[in-house]
């Protein structure tokens, strides 16, 4: 803002108290899911013309959403899982066991933190009836969820 | 008390457990055991008793070997919980329903935890990859190899 040429004639201080109001303003009224009729009130109070209300109001409804979206995704929570990969393997042998033939499954975790956004991978192996539970375990939260959205 | 030197029972223990890790090890056949320890010439007592004492114990040094190989961290057991937050510091009135996960992994006698978290689409999506991972042993391909490989 400090850089626009169309406000280089504004004592930037003045700009600077300007853009935080704004900013707080909207961030105050996102955070609280106001609607437009508390905002022109409050706009009001603070003596703005008419103009000035509207435009803003027409604003802020344009990017409500986004605004939302962002507030929401703010704060901390455990480590956030995005995907997972697999790898089916059939073991023959190692050097302190012969003749093991056994199917392994190497799962991995793609998971990410909510501060810094990456983190290394939770990889673990399991047979194929670890497999099953774990994925009859999912199935049973999946289910769970969906009788919660049903109440 | 067996009368013996405490090098010979030595040697003889020693002796005695190598040829049960490697019998299991190489999880022989009984035909196969009775020939290598003929070479020996112990009496045919003693042969029978060995044979008996592979038998009866080559599944659970079989499992105790099958810890030495290399490992990644292996499944234990999964706890789950539904969650909706409901307001947080930045935004007020929210719906935002939440799988939390506990994951239980074992490394080698360690246990650890993992708290986990993760919403409803990818809760599904994590299950129709999985339910797809174990579909695979039972196509042609793989049960064509598990037969060869025997």
């Amino acid at each position: 803002i400090l850089d626009d040429p169309d406000l280089k004639d504004i004592d930037p201080t003045v700009l600077k108290h300007c853009h935080a109001a704004a900013a707080t303003c909207i961030l105050e009224a996102g955070k609280q899911k106001a609607d437009i009729s508390a905002i022109s009130t409050c706009l009001e109070d603070c003596k703005l013309d008419k103009e000035r209300i509207e435009q803003f109001c027409t604003e802020y409804q344009k990017n409500k959403d986004a605004l939302e979206i962002l507030l929401g995704s703010i704060g901390r929570s455990p480590l956030h899982i995005t995907d997972v990969s697999w790898r089916l393997e059939y073991q023959i042998k190692s050097n302190q066991l012969h003749k093991t033939y056994q199917p392994s499954y190497l799962v991995t975790l793609n998971v990410e933190n909510s501060d810094s956004g990456s983190h290394p991978d939770i990889r673990f192996s399991c047979t194929m009836e670890q497999l099953q539970d774990l994925v009859g375990k999912l199935k049973d939260a999946a289910k769970s969820l969906e009788r919660a959205t049903q109440m | 008390k067996l009368n013996v030197a405490v090098e010979a029972v030595q040697r003889g223990l020693e002796g005695l457990t190598y040829l049960l890790t490697e019998s299991s090890k190489l999880m022989i056949s009984e035909a196969d055991f009775q020939d290598s320890i003929h070479v020996l010439g112990f009496s045919d007592e003693l042969n029978k008793l060995l044979l008996q004492l592979y038998l009866d114990n080559r599944k659970e040094i079989r499992s105790i070997l099958s810890e030495l190989a290399p490992k990644l961290p292996s499944y234990h057991s999964l706890e789950w919980r539904l969650d909706v937050q409901l307001a947080s510091r930045s935004l007020r009135q929210q719906i935002k329903p939440a799988v939390t996960i506990k994951l239980h992994l074992h490394q080698n006698e360690d246990q650890t935890t993992q708290v986990l978290q993760t919403d409803p689409s990818t809760l599904l999506h994590l299950i129709q990859q999985l339910e797809q991972a174990l579909g695979e042993m039972k196509t042609n391909h793989c049960r064509r190899i598990v037969r060869n490989m025997k």
